[in-house]
Parts: C-alpha cells; structure tokens; sequence
C-alpha cells in the first residue's frame, strides 16, 4: 500500500480532482468524513491530510511514501525528498511586495521583510547583496508594510487581489510555485513499480488536463 | 564485525578528536561542515570527528604505508554531526559500522565490498528486505566535461538530478545547455533507474568515452551480481549523484524495507589517500548501527541466542565468589543473587 500525504487547504481539491483522472479515488462518503487518514475506494492507496509545511516532513521521515505540496513550502523545509513531477496545479508566484515599488532600491539602512517564508527571503535578498532584516510571521503578511511593521513583504500570489486590496504593488517575483508530487528516496527504491505507476497515470492525468 | 573478520578485514581505532583539517580533506568542505567544532590550546581547529572513513584513509597512508596491499580495515565507533532537527537521519551520534579496502582497483574490489555489505544484511534477518542502489559516478561526470560548465551550474545539475527535480532541470538544461544530445541525456538520466535493462537505455543515450566506460564498468559488476542470483537485493540507480566530490567510480546506498531513510552508503574514493601522501586505489562503506538496530528490534523474525545467566548465592561470601570465579573461568554466564 502506498500512502499518500496531502497538503490541506488550497491544494487540496486540485491534488484530489488530478488523483481521481489517475484514477485514484476517495469514495464520497470519506471525502465528506472528518477523518485525517482514509483509504481509496481500490484499498491500495492511503490517503493523510496534513498542513502543507508538514508534508515534506511525513514524506522525508518515510511515514508517507509520496506527497503533494507546493514549491513554495519544499523551498522553505529542508526536507531531502524526490520531486520527479511537476503537476503543475495551484500555480502562483512568490513575489516581493510593497508600499512603492522604489523601496528596495532606494532604502539606505537595513530594510525590513515580513514574510512566512524566512528561508527564501534570505536566500533571495543574500544572493543580490541586499542587507535586510527578515520579520517572521505566519499570516496576513500583507498588512505589514500599511501598518509600519515592515518595509516590503515576500508573500504567495495567486490573483494579486489581496496585495491589491491593501495598497501593495508586486516590486519583484521571485519564483513561480507548482503543486509537486514529492517521493521518499527509500520508496522510490523498494516500492519502484507502485511509485512509477502511481508516478505516470499522474502524469498522463496532466496532459490530459492540459490537452483538455 | 564477524562478516568483517571472516572476510580478512582487520578492526582499527581511530581518534575521536582529530584535527578539523583532516576532514575538510577528507570528506570535502561541505559535508565537513557538519561536524562539531571547538579550538585546541594552540588555537587550531578541532572537531568530533564527522566521519571514520577520512581517519582510516589517513592511517592506510601513513601508519601502514609499509605494509602489504591490499590492505582490508574495518570499524565500528560512533561519529558525530550537527544536523537540522527536522531532518529524518537526524542523530548527534550514530554508530558507524564500515570497512574499506585499500590498493585494489577495478570490480573485483568493488563487489568484494558490496557483497561483505550484503552479507551483513543477511546475517542480521533482513535477507529480503535490503536493496543496495549502485551508480557509476564518472557517467555523470563524463557529461559534464562535455559541456564545460562552470562548477557552479555544475552543483545545480547535480542536484536537480539528484532530486529527480524534472521541470526544474528541464529548464535549467534549455538556458543553459545547448548541446542536444548531452542535454537529452542528463535529463534522461533522471528516469534510469532499475535493473539491466536500464544500462542499455543509458547506452543509447550516452555516447562520451568516459561515460561509456563507466557504463561498462557498471555492466561487468551487474553481470556478475546477476550470475551469482543477487540482482533480486541490488539496483542500478544512474540518478544517483550525491557525493560527487568524494566518489570517483562505483558509489551506492542501502535501503531497507520499513525505514524511510537510506541505512549506509559506501563506493570508491580513489583520490582521498593522495591528501595523505600516498595515492592509491580505496573503496568501502558505512552502515548506520543506530538505524539497523532500529529495524530488527521492529522485526520478530531475529532471535538472540543469548545463554541464560546462572543464578549464583550462598550464605557465605567465600563460598559465592569461589564458585563464581570457577564459573566464569569456563566462560560461563552468572549472575550473583544479591539478597545473600
């Protein structure tokens, strides 16, 4: 049996419509249940529903066997998994936002950063020579720069209604961010034919969809 | 260490603390990294050691640079490494357990190593359940020469490869590579993983001479893994690139059925002893102690054969520790009852 860790919340529907093309299916009646861990309507996969910063974790550490996350949150973890599939859902970009777009350029002391995601900020900022400080928070970032906390903010978008809506402007992207298929490195070796079937019908269930 | 032995391996101790030097050396700048660090009284760099493998190439180099090759070294002794706590292998101290052969080239050496690791698989009741992994490094590096990149795209390819991060490396490879068939090939590179099958695949991909040399290599050690009805525990994995600055030729990683996480890892480092003054052919490994034990607790199918100890108390003192002392001196089991 293989297990499959699923990111709560945004992902969750796409990752579940692309699963059920492949033809791996959660029967209505479990969908609707509160449960966190189910099985398929076939008994060979098992679905977990854990908050995406947790699925690399469940993948690395073997407790899931595959999982599907954003790039986003595979960026941030430091987890060692196998990305062999780009499923290309939930697609967005992780941006730097603020006030006025000039901010970075024309800042002199150290500017400040609010942001869920510490490592890619830094990483960001210390590729290009900018000094900054990173502020972490874990939501509503975008109210930040209006209420002084922060000089700019690196965030998710995905319409840019909300950075919209609280007087930010997009000054940078960062990169774009993809729903994944991850794999366990032990997995993809000792349940090689599962993984690769599981890993193909996904992908032929992608070019479906895009052929669609 | 009874597999080691039966094998000719002969057991070395070395330093727990050493100079941070010696593994910076030994296992490149950036594994090193990980190891705890602290200064001697002279102000020079110390450190836990990291790794075993570095010391023992040290001491085949210097030590007993005299004596006969090939020269078979084994070990068991904990290392120490500073890791992410979130990380699955995370352990400040694990128990190595390894061996290495010095002076001897080519497959012979290589499967010796392969099937002592094997062995000690099977003798501690994970017969069916192991996988051993095996890659040839210089395929991977033999497309790189072809593309004379620069280190620094070289360590990006080798992660994407590594990963299997395959939309990743596609664009990576269309900016970056604009030779087509090198291109093709390290991308195909991420999907070459099985058994016999997946080297004939390689081949018409790869054409470069060092590459096909190391393909050819690999086919010579899975023609004999095949022969002798091992390939059931043994993979080919040319995605395989992980510790390029170490490995030369033959590298692998050992799986095990129940653990998410790989248990050893070993292949051949030709170029390490040159670091100590003595260039020679090397190859071995290293399992994880702390990770097998983990599985055969787990499994029921192991059963210690440990002799029940004999229970030994009489009233008098004089009497107790004379038969005790006669007991043991037949290498007997006892224990003394303490309510005497």
């Amino acid at each position: 049996m293989i297990t499959i860790a699923i990111s709560k919340g945004r992902m969750q529907d796409d990752a579940l419509a692309l699963l059920s093309k492949a033809g791996v299916r959660l029967s209505p009646s479990s969908l609707a249940s509160r449960k966190l861990a189910l099985p398929d309507e076939t008994g060979e996969y098992q679905f977990i529903f854990v908050k995406p910063a947790d699925v690399p974790v469940y993948v690395e550490h073997g407790i899931a066997d595959c999982g599907i996350v954003g790039r986003d949150v595979l960026l941030e973890s430091e987890a060692d998994v196998l990305l062999p599939l780009d499923l290309g859902i939930a697609r967005c970009r992780i941006v730097v936002a603020a006030l006025d777009p000039k901010v970075i350029t024309r800042s002199f002391g150290m500017l400040r950063i609010a942001t869920k995601y510490v490592r890619i900020a830094s990483e960001h900022f210390g590729a290009r020579g900018i000094p900054v400080e990173i502020i972490p928070l874990s939501g509503s970032v975008e109210l930040a720069p209006a209420l002084g906390l922060a000089d700019a903010i690196v965030d998710l978008v995905e319409t840019g209604q909300t950075l919209k809506e609280n007087g930010l402007c997009i000054v940078e992207v960062i990169r774009e961010s993809t729903g994944l298929l991850v794999l366990n490195r032990a997995s993809y070796q000792l349940k090689a034919g599962e993984v690769a079937l599981l890993t193909s019908s996904l992908s032929c269930a992608i070019e479906g969809a895009t052929a669609a | 260490m009874s597999v080691f032995e039966g094998w000719s391996y002969e057991e070395v101790l070395t330093p727990s603390v050493d100079y941070y030097a010696l593994f910076e050396h030994g296992m490149g700048q950036a594994e090193a990294q990980t190891a705890f660090r602290f200064s001697d009284s002279d102000g020079q760099m110390l450190s836990l050691r990291p790794d075993i493998t570095s010391s023992v190439a040290r001491v085949a180099a210097t030590l007993l640079a005299e004596r006969d090759r090939p020269l078979r070294l084994c070990y068991a002794a904990p290392v120490f490494r500073r890791q992410q706590q979130s990380h699955a292998e995370w352990r400040r101290e694990n128990t190595q357990l390894g061996c290495e052969l010095f002076g001897v080239s080519g497959e012979a050496a290589d499967l010796e190593v392969l099937l002592v690791a094997a062995e000690i698989l099977k003798d501690i009741g994970l017969a069916d359940s192991f996988c051993i992994t095996i890659n040839d490094v210089g395929i991977f590096n033999g497309l790189l020469k072809q593309l004379n990149a620069q280190s620094q795209s070289h360590e990006t390819l080798r992660r994407l490869i590594d990963t299997r991060d395959r939309g990743e490396l596609k664009n990576f490879l269309d900016r970056n590579c604009d030779n087509e068939k090198v291109r093709d090939a390290l991308y195909k590179l991420t999907e070459l993983t099985g058994k016999k099958e997946t080297l004939a695949d390689a081949r018409r991909m790869i054409s470069n001479p060092d590459s096909v040399a190391a393909l050819d290599r690999l086919g010579r050690l899975w023609e004999v893994i095949e022969s002798l009805g091992l390939d059931g525990s043994f993979e080919i994995d040319l995605a395989d690139v992980s510790s390029l600055d170490y490995y030369t030729g033959i590298s692998f990683k050992v799986f095990i059925q129940g653990l998410g996480y790989r248990v050893g890892r070993g292949g051949r480092y030709d170029g390490l002893t040159a670091n100590f003054g003595r260039s020679e052919p090397a190859v071995g490994f290293v399992l994880s102690l702390d990770s097998l034990v983990e599985v055969v607790s787990q499994s029921t199918s192991v059963n210690g054969k440990v002799e029940p100890a004999q229970s030994i108390g009489a009233t008098e003192l004089r009497e107790t520790f004379l038969s005790a002392i006669t007991e043991r001196s037949k290498k007997k089991c006892i224990r003394i009852n303490a309510n005497l």
